[in-house]
């Protein structure tokens, strides 16, 4: 594997029960890039941020940032490692403010800074003081992805960001990665085509729990060749 | 119905609402947070009496009793949760209310062995009797609603004011989540799970005077403080006082009427809510297992 990688994944095999979900995924993360994982539903791309992240226990392989090992690790101890999982169901803390959702997001790491949330997402700051219940599915989104970039996290697990999202939102969203991108690396599970093109350094393709092709460069990465996967 | 008698009645009713509200506060956040069944909670009720007990019969003093009362249920509830609910968290919710059943009948076999089957009075700390609205009213009871009051917006501002407070709230709506933002769950549940005992033995200490403390008085009240659980909704602790006061008042009330009322009036009363109303009277739909 990559010896120069920030997230390095080695014959990564996980299940559900004793359904085996991944079989001997490995990838490699580098510092400040973009990496896609795209696939069919059920090809395994959440189960494999999951697993990354600490919430499925895997049962083979092994999961680094940087020199720490990340396998049996509670979830928590993994986000405070700098590897921070924004799950794809646009869960937000409802009955709590945006304000306090930020709150959360800054209590493990103690990083009161929001300047780059309101940069990235300024429309989060005229709802600091509204619930979380009440916001859209975009500013939900956005939420959640600036929660999770509170600390300064060196990956990002993103799931599924822009599925469901208006197509402005997809554009913004698009920016926002590629900025991100200049200080973290991001892990997108994404099934949005052009967008996974037009940002991705590396392109992963899941098939039934396994890794079926893995694209880079612009020459590789088109959407009619991520389309075969899908 | 005599005035006097009804005004009584309620005053009698908002205090054992009290004391009902102080227990289903603990079992409540446990189960919004936790998703565990913590019917142990009702063992730390009976430790907390029986240490308002024995420390108030060596000291002859009923306050060193409930602080002793409190500090024990604390210390009892933490090492329950670090010894056995640790190791349970991840299960059904059918297994936490099993093993914390048998931690209850566990705990009743010592209290039997340490203080004996004979049930145990303890004084009135005070005997004084207050004029509201022409009726003289117990001082004490005035002081059990007093407290309950006091752990309300103690509560209330602990999880709206401070950021672990919110995680808690956070943590309700979904675990995942929360710890997906580095924050230490674990220390979040035992935390909540502390609270939880030390307010159920609040409760018994404050219960004491009010009844004979005997080694089977958790079980008793068992089946009010679910109702009141379950009538205000799960997790909320808005609707765990409004609900204490339901029951507290058709069980006070209701024996004025027809003292076997006032057994059967509080079952009937959450069938109607939860007819009406499946979460509970403030229950949330967010709380899913």
């Amino acid at each position: 594997m990559n010896a120069a990688a920030l997230l390095s994944v080695n014959g990564l095999s996980a299940s559900y029960g004793s359904a085996k979900v991944l079989f001997d995924i490995s990838l490699a993360v580098a510092p400040r890039s973009i990496v896609a994982c795209v696939g069919r539903n059920g090809a395994g791309k959440t189960t494999l941020l999951k697993t990354i992240a600490g919430f499925i226990k895997p049962t083979a392989g092994t999961v680094t940032a940087g020199d720490r090992t990340l396998i049996g690790l509670p979830p928590y101890d993994v986000a405070r490692l700098g590897v921070k999982y924004v799950p794809q169901d646009k869960k937000v803390f409802s009955d709590l403010t945006v304000r306090e959702n930020l709150e959360l997001g800054s209590y493990a790491t103690r990083d009161y800074n929001w300047d780059p949330v309101t940069t990235y997402f300024p429309k989060l700051k005229v709802l600091m003081d509204r619930k979380a219940g009440y916001l859209s599915g975009g500013e939900r989104q956005m939420l959640m992805i600036g929660r999770a970039i509170l600390g300064s996290p060196q990956v990002l697990l993103v799931d599924e960001p822009t599925e469901g999202l208006a197509p402005s939102i997809v554009a913004h969203l698009k920016n926002v990665f590629r900025e991100l991108s200049k200080t973290a690396a991001l892990v997108i599970v994404e099934q949005n085509l052009p967008l996974v093109c037009a940002i991705a350094d590396k392109v992963y393709a899941l098939s039934d729990g396994a890794i079926v092709a893995t694209l880079s460069g612009s020459d590789e990465i088109r959407v009619d060749q991520c389309e075969r996967f899908l | 119905m005599d005035t006097s008698l009804l005004f009584s009645g309620f005053i009698f009713g908002l205090s054992i609402g009290s004391i009902y509200f102080l227990m289903a506060i603990g079992l409540s956040l446990c189960f919004g947070l936790m998703r565990v069944i913590s019917l142990d909670q009702l063992l730390y009720y009976s430790v907390g009496a029986y240490i308002a007990y024995s420390v108030s019969l060596a000291t002859g003093s009923f306050g060193l009793g409930l602080i002793a009362a409190v500090a024990v249920g604390g210390v009892v509830s933490l090492a329950i949760e670090r010894m056995v609910f640790r190791r349970i968290y991840e299960r059904d919710l059918t297994f936490s209310m099993i093993t914390s059943f048998g931690v209850l009948l566990g705990g009743v076999g010592v209290i039997k062995f340490f203080w004996g089957l004979v049930p145990r009075p303890v004084p009135l700390p005070f005997s004084a009797q207050v004029d509201l609205l022409g009726t003289d009213v117990p001082a004490y009871r005035l002081l059990v609603v007093a407290v309950a009051a006091a752990v309300y917006i103690g509560i209330w501002l602990f999880l709206n004011r401070t950021v672990t407070g919110k995680a808690i709230r956070a943590g309700i709506e979904s675990v995942e989540h929360v710890e997906g933002l580095g924050i230490n769950v674990a220390r979040l549940f035992t935390t909540t799970f502390v609270i939880a005992g030390t307010l159920s033995a609040l409760a018994g200490a404050l219960h004491a005077p009010l009844i004979m403390v005997d080694p089977h008085m958790g079980l008793e009240v068992l089946a009010f403080v679910f109702m009141v659980v379950i009538i205000g909704g799960l997790g909320s602790i808005k609707g765990t006082l409004v609900s204490a006061f339901i029951v507290g008042q058709v069980v006070s009330i209701g024996s004025l009427i027809y003292a076997p009322l006032a057994q059967v009036a509080p079952f009937v009363i959450m069938l109607l809510i939860l007819l009406v109303k499946p979460t509970g009277l403030y229950g949330s739909a967010l709380l899913k297992k």
